[in-house]
């Protein structure tokens, strides 16, 4: 087991920018999930780590030796694909032991990992087999299994899982976080699914246009995103956006802070470090920090487009100062559509972001003294 | 309407339950039939007719001949030394170009298959040979070993190949390399191509998966690539293998199966019967002769895939 030091990592392909300096620290033993849209560059970076890429500048170092100028198989590292490139021409115990076959490992010793690992991954009965004749679910086990038996110093995956079903993902999931918990093994695991990302991580590291925008823990992250992408980006249904100006004083002329929307309303904030009077803003609420009013004499007035129920819960879509904003109940409503509600915030859960720079504003006293950003 | 379906179906109960089973039996055929027909007069009736006068005497200049002569002419072919010879030049020509098309044709491939500058220009370029009429590539590999009008002698003679220039397809030790040489030329494009297309549809990943895994170069060549070429190699040499067997183009044109008969193959001794010494029946005998012995190879060829790939299961 190994930590990876990635320092103002580039990559360019031509005069394309690709990744824009990648710092990034990951300790011995942990699962690290890079996460963000399509082409921001998670898979580039993985392949940087494995080899498979050159690095443009910069230095990535495992368990403290640069590797920069070694090749893949110098590295010590395991890779699982999204197509998990299993070799066809091979059957599943052969396409495990190759790499242990390549080091001329003892027959025996072979034999022994791969029924180990077979028995781990529940791929004992399929040994013989061809991937071809294997299903979705099987293959990806055992393009896993592949990459275990050699018990290398880190782990990367890139989006395997994006290949299943939603059952089965949500399945493999906890595998391999029982997995990577077994074998404590340093992990870096690529996705776009924020779901992924949330359950799996130990710390989560959100990516956009080739630069890193935030590394903390899920509940760090859900809790004080950093900017408007990464307030966006993870949380589903997403996080609502409202602009409107910061105020230092409420309706009545007291001190105070709060958000002036587009259709006049005032939203009470916890005042936010370094936001001035009149400042552009953007009030960032997620759909369960929003609740409804049990009658027309507190909140704002907003008008309902859609009810979406969804089992657990029930998501009401609806229109607040000319913006769509989504609201998550527990209740089971039952409103018309275009009726009006009213709605209000909560004071300490909504967050204030620099229309500007998107940046997060947090406040000047935290209302969680367990958190820090 | 409940009448009418009724009306309508009783005939077809009272015809009886063997002309419905028959009539279901042919229908399928009668569908097919106008396909079969086409085939059978496009493809069977030249063949069977082809095959039918190496039982007949048919030579172009004997008003006389077209009679009935059975097995005469393959008796004859079990003795005629030219056609044995042609027999045992057509193996040294098939293979001796098979080889070296193949081998060489796949190592364009592997190279065509690396991304480097200008490399859709090669590509194209590649293509060039298979492009030219074969007649004329034929006049122009003969020029080139023309010491008169090639460079070929001259350079082999500097080369310390060749004591003096002289023109290899007039030795009659030599002179099937000659044709050999145009033919590789010719017909590695087609292996260079065919096998590109094979290589190009191999998953990347595979490759970097190996190369994690360790595997060299030469490693991943052997447990990647040849796996994924394999049933493309086999189809390709069959082919091709018939191909040659019957291509006497080059032959013709370069040294018409000369000197002294040491370069003529079996197609060009067809020829040769057919067209200059104009006996039909016996060129026709010789081709039927060919016929069986590429179909014997297609059939064992296809055999040993057969195994081979039954076994793999
Ligand atoms: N060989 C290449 N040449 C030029 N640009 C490339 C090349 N490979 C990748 N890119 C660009 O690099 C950017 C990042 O690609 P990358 O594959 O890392 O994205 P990603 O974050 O993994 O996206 P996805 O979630 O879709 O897999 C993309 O904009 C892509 O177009
Ligand atoms: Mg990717």
């Amino acid at each position: 087991m190994a930590s990876i030091e990635i320092a103002n990592a580039r990559k360019s392909y031509g005069a394309v920018d690709v990744l824009h300096g990648i710092d990034l620290d990951i300790s011995d033993g942990e699962f690290i999930v890079l996460v963000g849209p399509s082409g921001c560059g998670k898979s580039t970076l993985l392949r940087m780590i494995a080899g498979l890429e050159d690095i443009t500048s910069g230095d990535i170092s495992i368990a403290g030796n640069v590797v920069n100028d070694l090749q893949p198989k110098d590295r010590d590292i395991a890779m699982v694909f999204q197509s998990y490139a299993l070799y066809p021409h091979m059957s599943v115990a052969e396409n495990m032991s190759y790499a242990l076959t390549l080091r001329k490992t003892a027959k025996e010793k072979i034999a022994d990992a791969i029924t180990n690992v077979a028995d781990i991954l529940g791929l004992s009965a399929l040994l013989e087999r061809r991937p071809k004749a294997l299903s979705g679910g099987q293959r990806q086990r055992v393009a896993m299994g592949r990459a275990i038996v050699r018990k290398p110093q880190a782990f990367l995956f890139d989006e395997p899982l994006s290949n299943l079903d939603a059952r089965l993902r949500e399945q493999m999931r906890t595998e391999i976080r029982k997995l990577h918990r077994r074998l404590g093994a340093t992990s870096v695991y690529v996705t776009h699914d924020q779901i992924e990302a949330m359950t799996m991580a130990d710390r989560i590291v959100a990516m956009h246009d080739g630069i890193i925008q935030q590394v903390g823990s899920p509940v760090e992250i859900y809790d004080h995103p950093a900017n408007i992408f990464v307030a966006s980006f993870i949380g589903s249904p997403a996080m609502n956006f409202l602009e409107g100006t910061y105020e230092t004083k409420d309706d009545n002329g007291a001190d105070g802070a709060g958000i002036r929307l587009s259709d006049g309303s005032l939203v009470a904030v916890l005042p936010a470090r370094g936001a001035t009077n009149n400042q552009a803003v953007t009030l960032g609420a997620r759909p369960e920090h929003i609740t409804i009013a049990p009658d027309a004499n507190s909140g704002l007035a907003a008008r309902i487009d859609l009810i979406e129920p969804m089992g657990l819960s029930t998501l009401v879509h609806a229109t607040l100062a000319g913006k769509p904003i989504k609201i998550f109940t527990m209740d089971r409503p039952d409103y018309a559509v275009d009726s009006t509600i009213h709605v209000s915030f909560d004071m300490e859960k909504v967050h204030v972001f620099d229309t500007k720079s998107e940046l997060r504003l947090p406040p000047v006293i935290e209302p969680h003294p367990g958190h820090r950003d | 309407m409940t009448l009418a379906t009724q009306t309508g179906k009783l005939p077809v109960e009272r015809r009886g339950v063997f002309s419905k089973k028959l009539s279901g039996i042919l229908e399928p055929y009668l569908y097919v039939s106008p396909a079969l027909v086409l085939i059978i007069a496009v493809m069977l009736m030249p063949l069977i007719l082809g095959l039918s006068y190496a039982f007949r005497d048919i030579r172009i200049l004997n008003p006389f001949s077209g009679g009935f002569v059975g097995m005469a002419h393959f008796q004859t072919l079990m003795s005629d030394q030219a056609f044995l010879g042609a027999l045992a030049n057509t193996a040294w020509w098939t293979f001796g170009s098979l080889v070296f098309q193949f081998g060489l044709g796949l190592i364009l491939a592997l190279l065509l298959n690396r991304a480097f500058l200008g490399r859709g220009l090669i590509q194209a370029l590649v293509f060039l040979p298979w492009a030219v009429p074969t007649f004329l590539s034929g006049l122009n590999w003969a020029w080139m070993f023309n010491p008169v009008v090639g460079p070929l002698p001259h350079w082999m003679t500097s080369l310390g190949l060749m004591a003096e220039p002289y023109n290899i397809l007039s030795d009659p030790d030599l002179a099937m390399w000659g044709p050999i040489i145009a033919n590789i030329w010719f017909g590695i494009p087609f292996f260079a191509i065919t096998m590109l297309a094979a290589l190009q549809s191999i998953p990347k990943e595979l490759y970097e998966a190996a190369s994690i895994d360790g595997a060299t170069t030469r490693q991943q060549f052997i447990s990647i690539t040849l796996p994924f070429l394999a049933p493309t190699i086999a189809i390709t040499l069959m082919l091709r293998t018939i191909w040659i067997a019957n291509f006497a183009d080059l032959i013709v044109v370069m040294t018409k199966g000369g000197p002294a008969d040491s370069t003529q193959i079996v197609a060009s001794y067809i020829f040769t019967q057919a067209f200059r010494r104009l006996d039909f029946g016996y060129a026709s005998a010789i081709a039927a002769v060919l016929l069986v012995l590429l179909l014997a190879y297609a059939l064992s060829v296809i055999a040993l895939r057969r195994a081979m790939t039954h076994s793999d299961n």
